[in-house]
């Protein structure tokens, strides 16, 4: 491979931890979906690497598995949010407290 | 032939057992039958044993009763010359009151309660005459300070009756606690509860121990005997029926004190300061109680505090190592006391229910039998010359006097005072109760006096008056047949004896010039304030009740309000709030807000991935 | 005896008896008469064979029967059962009480029958247990199952508070048990490092040689736990709740035999496994014991509600049997162990009359009873004579345990036994006041009230039976067990530093 592997797992890192602040800092249920979904692309993305750096298909596989995973995710997420609007009239997640200590 | 022994204080106990299973099945006068009939069974055996009961006399070991490793306490019994004849004045004279109380219970609903407690009684107090160690001893004991709580409250229905037997209950067992404290160091030391073998060894005892023991048997005799400072209860005792007084306050329970100061005098003549501790406290309460006696209103108030008098006088007797005097007096004391109670019982009736003899007067007129049987008592009572009472009282003074020392003549001046104070609320009683105009009317619906009532007061009557035959003064048969257990009086000059004699036969003619020159006649005058202070005995129950009863009541609140809810449940109670609110506080970290659960979820990531991150570093 | 030979574990018979009595009686709960008839069999069947197992009482120190079968020997713990002198009379006892306490209930109508008396046999199983395991696992497990069942009888079938009362037992017990579990686990693993060997065996793991501190710990640890059972003072203040609102059989076994559970624990594992601190620790125990005696008494006389006076009584009995086991005297320790027996009876006798007051006059309260002798005799006279029982009156049961508990505190230490005897007064004014205020006094109201029926006095007469031959004759129990309390006192002089 052209590219060295430190620089795609810095670039992982750097998309992990956007996505990472995105689902920290966001009060809107969908930023912290996409958050999320940033941050499961950004493990991908080390997987694929290595699996390319060191010729092995498991990395490959796994990332296969993460977007399958990370496709479930988003659709109950989603359906999830269209409760949470249909409901509250507004996405913020500040609003769902009900499950209390 | 020794279970024959064992039927002395088995007969009486059967005699409760059947009328309590017979219960309300039996006719009326069932209860009072069978108590009196096995009471008298008994005494006949007691007598009929008597002879066999000289030199080491009768013991009869029936069963084990407790026992544990070095300790051994069978049910054992011995007649020996100083229990022989303490069984058979019991004995006797219990049969005699049974036979007063068949009649003055005749229609009383809990004569079966009644009977079978008054057998119970009798059967306790034998156990402590005729018990040949000190456990036994101890059941007896503590036997006759229930039956007397339950007879002393026996008209339950007023709280005040209750109230007496509680008092009388608990402080005997102030009582108990120091014989039973006493019994447990003898256990200790010499290994045995044996009456006999504790006599035997009592001079390799170290003389501290000794006093220490002599003590503690005094105060345990002084609350069975109500003796200072253990007395407030008797008084109150009058509460029971009248048959009650006469047995048990008169003749059996007061006396027990005495008698096992008498039973164990080898143990406690090792200690002359425990002796002499033991003598004074029998003079100091003779003297208070004569005292109280001669201002009380109530007529068996007056004749319990004589009695605390005179049961002083046996201690005194004991305390100077004279067991005979003490035995004697005991005795001849048991006949006329049980006399006059029984009298007063009949007096009560006569008057309607009228307590107060300064209500009373005038009944000689009526009852000339009883003023004649009333006046026999009295002058025992007081001592009279050539009655029993005259011969005992002196035994006792004579030896105080020659047991010599500074101390001892003082407390012979003590018991002289007394026996004066005491001829002068005898014939106080005597004049107030008899002679003079009748001070209340006479009851509307007088109650016909039983037959039975009035014949036990004449043998009594008599066994008083010539009791002194049976211990005349140089060499009396009772000292000679005591020999075998007890030290013989020491012998005293004629001149001594004579003497004395006129001192005593002085002090009762005093005693009746000032009771006749007082009350002859005369209607009560004012209550000064000194007679009100001994009328009330000086106190005694208002001292009790503030130093002891009151702060034990408060201490008792404080530990249920204070120590038990505050403090350790409260330590409790704030433990667990502590954890509640630890509790709480980790809670807000649950407290709902998705918001507080993503931060929480991205630190700890950040926390894992540092740690990792720290795991594999390798610079 | 062709008994002594068999192989039939009788011990084990015994041990799980009851719980056919509780599987049945939740089966039958549907039919309450069939019900209450089938428990009181099984009550009395057991009572039968525990019977029977007196004859294997031998009068030595040693075992009469054992058990041993493998239960988890990966962890080292076996399935062991042994039945001594010692054991065997509280077996007795937790036998005979549990046919008191299902023939106590019988009277009044329960919600839940069948489970009520299920879960009386599963504690009567528990309680067995406790006294017959020998392996420690075992017995911890038993011990925990003595627990749940009476936290359950309190809870549902108790009177008014009883919520707090179930929880304030069920903590103070666990409590004590964590420790004991903890102290336990360290125990074992101590062992197993020294002899490569894990096991629970109660047996072999005395002697194990343990450092001092750790020693002193782990003693510390078991002893809690027992001696909030016994109870000690100041760990008592469950003992007026639970007790108070516990129905009535529940009290029965309560203080009847749940105190006394404390009690063994001292004796056959606590002490024997833990020679040197159990040694040093004993004045501290009695100087317990002393406060307990005089405090118990103190708070019994100032209580209001009748049932907690004797409660609080049951503090002050037991503070007297520790200071009188804390001497290690043949008098004291027998006199413990016959004070257990004693006590069992005696106030489990006064438990089950209190119930029947209770039931009768609608209230436990001194401001609504008194004068109860006039109204229902022969009621009145068991009550006194139990009262009389209790307060140490010589001839009945109580006197002669406490004689013996007193004999062995004065020999060891005269003043702690001349302190000791002290309580006799403060025993005597308790009692009193409950008698004055139930039996004596004028009638609260003149209403017919129902004397005893066939059943209470059927109930009633073995208990005064008991009390009165336990009173005169005492020596033949003792028999049974003073073998078994020979070896204490010399294991602990022994081991004393």
């Amino acid at each position: 491979m052209s590219v060295p592997l430190e620089h795609v797992l810095l670039l992982s890192v750097a998309i992990f931890a956007i996505g990472l602040a995105c689902a920290l800092f966001r009060r809107k249920f969908l930023f912290i979906l996409l958050g999320v979904e940033i941050m499961l692309n950004a493990a991908g993305l080390a997987l694929v690497a290595g699996s390319a750096v060191w010729r092995n298909p498991e990395g490959q596989v796994f990332w296969m598995l993460l977007a399958a995973i990370a496709a479930a995710e988003v659709a109950v997420g989603l359906s999830l949010l269209i409760h949470l609007h249909r409901r509250r009239h507004s996405g913020d997640v500040d609003e769902l407290r009900s499950l209390r200590g | 032939m020794d279970w024959v022994l064992a039927l002395i204080p088995l007969l009486p106990l059967l005699g409760s057992l059947a009328i309590v299973l017979g219960g309300r099945r039996l006719p009326a006068a069932a209860p009072g039958i069978i108590a009196t009939v096995s009471v008298a069974a008994s005494a006949a055996v007691a007598l009929l044993l008597l002879p066999h009961a000289a030199g080491e006399g009768i013991r009869s070991r029936l069963f084990v009763w407790l026992s544990s490793e070095g300790f051994a306490a069978p049910f054992g019994l011995v007649l020996d010359p100083l229990s022989a004849p303490m069984a058979a004045m019991v004995t006797v004279v219990s049969a005699l009151i049974h036979l007063y109380a068949a009649g003055y219970m005749r229609e009383d609903p809990g004569r079966v309660r009644f009977f079978a407690l008054f057998n119970l009684f009798v059967f306790a107090m034998l156990i402590i005459v005729l018990a040949d160690n000190l456990a036994l001893l101890f059941l007896g004991w503590e036997g006759v300070g229930f039956c007397s709580y339950a007879l002393i409250g026996f008209w339950f229905r007023e709280p005040k009756n209750a109230a007496a037997g509680q008092k009388a209950f608990l402080v005997t067992r102030v009582g108990d606690v120091f014989l039973l404290v006493a019994v447990l160091w003898l256990l200790s030391r010499l290994g045995t509860t044996d009456i006999v073998a504790i006599n035997a060894a009592a001079p390799s005892l170290p003389a501290a121990g000794a006093t220490a023991v002599g003590v503690l048997l005094l105060l345990g005799a002084a609350g069975k005997s109500a003796q200072l400072p253990l007395m407030t209860w008797l008084p109150d005792a009058m509460a029971g029926p009248t048959p009650v007084s006469a047995l048990i306050h008169a003749a059996t329970m007061v006396t027990a004190g005495a008698y096992l100061l008498c039973r164990l005098n080898p143990l406690l003549s090792q200690s002359p300061a425990a002796a002499a501790a033991v003598a004074a406290v029998g003079a100091l309460t003779a003297l208070y109680a004569a005292l109280c006696a001669l201002f009380q209103r109530e007529i068996k108030r007056v004749l319990a505090y004589s009695t605390m008098s005179q049961v002083g006088y046996m201690l005194l007797a004991a305390g100077a190592g004279a067991v005979g005097a003490s035995l004697f007096h005991l005795i001849v004391h048991a006949f006329f006391k049980a006399l006059l109670f029984m009298a007063a019982g009949v007096i009560i009736h006569r008057f309607g229910g009228e307590n107060d003899i300064t209500r009373m007067g005038g009944l000689r007129r009526e009852q000339r039998a009883l003023f004649y049987l009333f006046v026999a008592g009295a002058l025992c009572l007081a001592g009279a010359p050539l009655t029993g009472g005259f011969f005992s009282k002196d035994a006792i003074l004579l030896s105080v006097l020659e047991r010599g020392g500074g101390f001892y003549r003082l407390l012979f001046g003590v018991a002289i005072a007394t026996a004066l104070i005491t001829a002068v609320y005898t014939f106080r009683l005597l004049y107030l109760v008899f002679l003079g105009e009748r001070r209340s009317p006479p009851p509307a619906h007088p109650h016909a006096i039983g037959r039975s009532m009035m014949v036990p007061l004449w043998p009594l009557a008599a066994l008083g008056l010539l009791g002194g035959l049976g211990n005349l003064p140089g060499g009396g048969w009772l000292d000679g047949w005591l020999a075998p257990v007890a030290q013989p009086p020491p012998p005293a000059s004629h001149a001594a004896e004579w003497a004395l004699a006129a001192a005593a036969a002085l002090m009762v003619l005093a005693g009746w010039a000032l009771a006749h020159r007082r009350y002859r006649g005369a209607a009560a005058a004012a209550e000064t304030g000194l007679a009100r202070a001994f009328r009330l005995g000086l106190f005694a129950d208002e001292v009790v009740r503030a130093a002891l009863v009151r702060p034990f009541h408060a201490l008792a609140r404080f530990s249920r309000d204070w120590v038990d809810d505050r403090i350790i449940d409260g330590g409790l109670r704030g433990a667990a709030r502590g954890f509640g609110g630890i509790g709480a506080w980790l809670s807000r970290l649950a407290n709902g807000s998705l918001l507080r659960y993503r931060t929480a979820l991205g630190l700890g990531l950040l926390g894992l991935l540092a740690f990792a991150v720290a795991v594999v570093w390798r610079p | 005896m062709a008994l002594d030979e068999s192989t039939f574990p009788w011990l084990s018979l015994v041990l799980f008896l009851p719980l056919i009595g509780a599987a049945g009686s939740a089966l039958l709960s549907r039919w309450p008469s069939a019900c209450r008839a089938f428990a009181l069999t099984a009550a009395l069947v057991e009572l039968g064979v525990v019977a029977g197992l007196f004859g294997f009482s031998r009068g030595d120190g040693g075992w009469l029967r054992m058990e041993d079968f493998d239960w988890i020997p990966a962890l080292g713990i076996r399935y062991t059962l042994g039945l001594d002198g010692l054991s065997l009379v509280l077996v007795g006892l937790a036998a005979f009480l549990q046919v008191v306490a299902v023939l106590a209930s019988l009277g009044r109508e329960k919600s839940r029958a069948g489970l009520f008396y299920a879960l009386l046999f599963a504690m009567e199983s528990g309680i067995l247990g406790v006294f017959l395991a020998l392996d420690l696992a075992l017995f911890y497990f038993f011990w925990e199952v003595m627990l749940i069942p009476m936290f359950f009888l309190i809870g549902v079938w108790g009177h008014e508070r009883r919520r707090q009362a179930a929880i304030k037992f069920f903590l103070f017990t666990l409590i004590g048990s964590l420790l004991m579990l903890f102290s336990l686990v360290a125990l074992v693993i101590v062992h197993a490092k020294a002899t490569g060997q894990y096991t629970f065996s109660l047996l072999l793991l005395r002697g194990t040689e343990l450092p001092d501190g750790l020693s002193h710990a782990l003693y510390l640890a078991f002893l809690l736990a027992f001696i909030i059972k016994v109870p000690l003072a100041p760990l008592h203040t469950w003992l007026p709740d639970a007790h108070t609102e516990a129905p009535t059989a529940g009290s029965v076994i309560l203080a009847g035999l749940l105190l006394k559970t404390g009690v063994y624990g001292l004796l056959r594992i606590a002490m024997p496994l833990f020679p040197g601190p159990a040694a040093a620790s004993l004045p501290w125990l009695a100087a317990l014991g002393l406060v307990g005696l005089f405090y118990g008494a103190g708070l019994a006389f100032a209580q209001r509600d009748i049932k907690r006076l004797v409660a609080c009584s049951s503090v002050a009995h037991m503070g007297l049997l520790v200071v009188g086991l804390c001497s290690l005297d043949p008098a004291g320790l027998e006199g413990a162990v016959l004070q257990a027996v004693n006590h069992g009876i005696t106030t489990g006798a006064l438990f089950v009359m209190i119930g029947m007051i209770d039931a009768r006059a609608g209230s436990r309260d001194f401001e609504r009873l008194g004068g109860l002798w006039g109204r229902v005799p022969r009621l009145a006279a068991f009550f006194l004579f139990f009262n009389l029982a209790s307060m140490g009156v010589p001839g009945l049961n109580n006197f002669a345990g406490e004689l013996l508990l007193l004999i062995g505190a004065f020999r060891q230490n005269p003043l702690v036994g001349a302190a000791a005897v002290g309580g006799m007064v403060f025993a005597a004014a308790y009692t009193l006041r409950l008698l004055q205020g139930v039996l004596w006094g004028p009638p609260r109201d003149e209403a017919p009230m129902p004397d005893l029926t066939a059943r209470e006095t059927l109930v009633l007469l073995p208990l005064a039976l008991l009390a009165l031959i336990l009173g005169i004759q005492p020596g033949w129990l003792q028999e049974i067990f003073r073998g078994s309390l020979a070896a204490l006192p010399l294991l602990l002089s022994g081991g004393a530093p």
